[in-house]
């Protein structure tokens, strides 16, 4: 029982961090957004060995287990990285086989809780407008049922780790915003008013991170508390960050819009938030599983 | 990352379970802030420590069990399920244990810790005063140099469980002339002694929880002095972390109530509005990030870190996770919800005394509204003014 990332886990996540937020800028997140051409990252995520994370080392993978994933995937939402690159470490190499590893896999795993994916993935759907200008879209065709299974489990996860990145990312820049505004001769930063709405966006978060790893790890309804509890506290962070901005945060020029809107986007994938609640109804208001101290980790 | 128990972690669930069924009083113990209940709370510690289940993560001189955090997680899981007495002792055994095991000099551990671990010596906390509540570097109780003791003079307030206990831990002005956080000291001192007056305070509930302490030339020997002479601000957050932090409420208290409020939902759903579904699991998955955070807590401070600013998060977190569990339990009840005992009254009133307790969550332990200033400066590093 040691319920932390070991350090080289932490590294390579660490990594992941420093690597997003130094190639995926807010200046190449306008570009995309305004149409220009961008640097391809494809061929840094396949030589950094990022692409490879799940894969297994027969392949030449790293064979990190999902959780791992989960921690990249913060640093993806915190970075607000765009590509489809979660899809394809986190879901398709996952669940390829050995003759997909050995190509180019660029083909996203279906999902009935998956209706909309990114273009670039699929030769057929018709396309859909996105209020993320950075998601390019696509309607899938329906793929397995909504059961949990792998891909549900592992799409839900890594949908409700980027939520918690992005949340964390809106907290700092509205403490940026809360520290440089001035208002009344101080930093609005110093207001009560503004500090404790903050402080609640940070203490959801701290809360919402650990559940994300236990539903990495475990499966099961600890993924359905992970989705509801990110989906939650994004939603609540986005609202306060636009309210610690005041006018500002509700123009295109300031960049907070472009994290908000891929927060609400996430809210309803890889299940919405009536899905995941309606599955713990089942189990936990109507089922039979046990409840109560001690059953969380066993 | 790992999550898996090991065989001893089992063996030590299968043990503790074991002991808990054979010693568990059959009957709920009357409330510990009454004479007679707080009597049968003390012997219970009696028999908690008897086989030294009351401290297992202690080291085993002091009457503990020497074992790790995990396992201090896994005998609360099991004392809650097993709806075990409330800890009488918590102030001495969560708060001033910890603190004493890191500042206390050999002496004062062998002196104070075996007769806390058994129960024989209960203690309360003596911080707040009438003008030293959230601002609590206002204290003004002081405590003069005479000799070989210091005599104590002023007043203390809100101190929990003081009536019954025997022993209280005060935070007391020593630098004269000193300010704010500076010349305070942590003094330890029984509650009997002369000079020492203690005049309960009626609680929410209508039982004596807490009650204030006037101190009149209260003599004190300098050696229950406890860490540095003046420097008993760092001392007291020592004491402040532990409290918001981690071992006064374990998530198992929590994971308990929400399988009580989950069976209390489908006892009555038929008449319930649609919207109480939604409450009960909100309640429930609370508990739930609880007990994953606390876990991974728990794995940090193993492994060397120490609980700072960052608790004051788990204290908002617990403290309105609390609340709101037994307000939607009040919703449920609904004119059920008023009756504290006797004809018609649910589990004889516990949710109502489980309510009126929560919401005295957000103020004690520093009020929720302190947590979120420290929370915004010193881990988001937002200006002070």
């Amino acid at each position: 029982m040691d319920f932390r990332f070991t350090q080289d886990q932490q590294d390579l996540i660490d990594g992941a961090k420093e690597f997003f937020l130094g190639e995926n800028t807010v200046e190449r997140m306008r570009k995309i957004a305004s149409g220009e051409t961008v640097d391809n990252l494809w061929p840094q995520f396949a030589k950094l060995g990022f692409l490879g994370l799940m894969a297994p080392e027969s392949a030449g993978g790293l064979e990190q287990p999902l959780v791992v994933m989960a921690g990249v995937a913060e640093a993806a939402g915190y970075a607000g990285l765009s590509e489809p690159y979660l899809e394809i470490a986190g879901i398709s190499v996952p669940h390829a086989d050995e003759d997909e590893l050995s190509g180019q896999i660029r083909r996203a795993m279906r999902s009935d809780l998956r209706p909309y994916f990114d273009a670039s993935l699929s030769d057929d759907g018709d396309a859909v407008n996105s209020i993320d200008p950075l998601r390019n879209l696509v309607k899938a065709d329906r793929g397995n049922d909504d059961s949990l299974d792998n891909i549900n489990h592992h799409g839900a996860v890594l949908t409700a780790a980027q939520l918690v990145g992005l949340a964390h990312r809106m907290v700092d820049m509205s403490v940026d915003y809360a520290k440089d505004r001035h208002q009344f001769g101080k930093p609005i930063g110093s207001f009560q008013a503004i500090k404790h709405q903050l402080a609640n966006v940070l203490t959801q978060i701290e809360f919402t991170r650990p559940m994300v790893h236990l539903a990495a790890i475990q499966g099961g309804r600890a993924v359905h508390t992970a989705k509801v509890a990110a989906i939650d506290t994004a939603m609540l962070a986005a609202e306060t960050a636009i309210q610690v901005h005041g006018g500002m945060g509700y123009t295109f020029e300031v960049d907070l819009h472009l994290f908000m809107k891929r927060a609400w986007a996430l809210c309803g994938e890889w299940g919405d938030r009536n899905y995941h609640m309606k599955k713990l109804e089942e189990t936990v208001l109507h089922g039979q599983e046990p409840l109560g101290a001690g059953t969380t980790f066993s | 990352m790992d999550i898996a128990f090991t065989q001893a972690h089992h063996d030590f669930r299968a043990e503790i379970r074991e002991w808990l069924e054979r010693h568990v009083p059959k009957d709920r113990l009357p409330s510990l802030d009454t004479a007679e209940g707080f009597k049968l709370h003390r012997q219970w510690e009696g028999v908690l420590a008897k086989d030294k289940w009351g401290n297992v993560n202690w080291p085993e001189e002091y009457g503990g069990r020497g074992l790790d955090l995990t396992h201090w997680l896994i005998f609360e899981e099991e004392y809650y399920r097993a709806d075990a007495p409330l800890r009488v002792s918590q102030n001495g055994i969560f708060l001033l244990a910890p603190t004493i095991m890191e500042y206390g000099t050999p002496e004062q551990k062998a002196r104070f810790l075996p007769p806390m671990a058994s129960g024989e010596e209960i203690w309360a906390q003596a911080w707040s005063e009438p003008g030293a509540g959230s601002d609590m570097a206002a204290i003004r109780t002081k405590a003069v140099r005479d000799g070989d003791h210091y005599v104590i003079n002023g007043q203390k307030t809100w101190s929990s469980r003081a009536v019954f206990a025997d022993w209280c831990f005060a935070l007391v002005r020593t630098e004269e002339g000193s300010e704010r956080h500076k010349g305070l000291s942590k003094i330890l001192l029984p509650l009997d002694s002369p000079g020492l007056t203690r005049r309960p305070i009626a609680q929410l509930d209508g039982e004596t929880g807490f009650a204030e302490l006037f101190f009149d030339d209260v003599r004190v020997p300098a050696e229950n002095l406890l860490g540095p002479e003046h420097g008993g601000w760092g001392v007291a957050m020592a004491t402040a972390g532990f409290e918001r932090g981690l071992l006064l409420r374990s998530p198992a208290r929590f994971q308990e109530a929400a399988a009580r409020l989950v069976r209390l939902y489908r006892d009555n759903k038929d008449r319930l509005s649609s919207g109480v579904g939604e409450q009960v699991l909100q309640a429930w998955m609370n508990a739930e990030r609880f007990c994953a955070a606390t876990y991974q807590l728990i794995a940090r401070v193993q492994a060397g870190a120490s609980v700072n600013s960052e608790a004051s998060a788990n204290k908002i977190f617990w403290s309105e996770m609390d609340r709101h569990l037994h307000r939607t339990a009040m919703t449920i009840m609904g004119a059920k919800a008023e009756l504290e005992s006797g004809l018609d009254a649910i589990d004889n009133g516990r949710w109502l005394d489980g309510y009126m307790f929560s919401l005295a969550g957000p103020i004690y332990a520093g009020t929720n509204e302190i947590q979120r200033n420290i929370l915004a400066e010193r881990v988001l590093g937002l200006p002070r003014k």
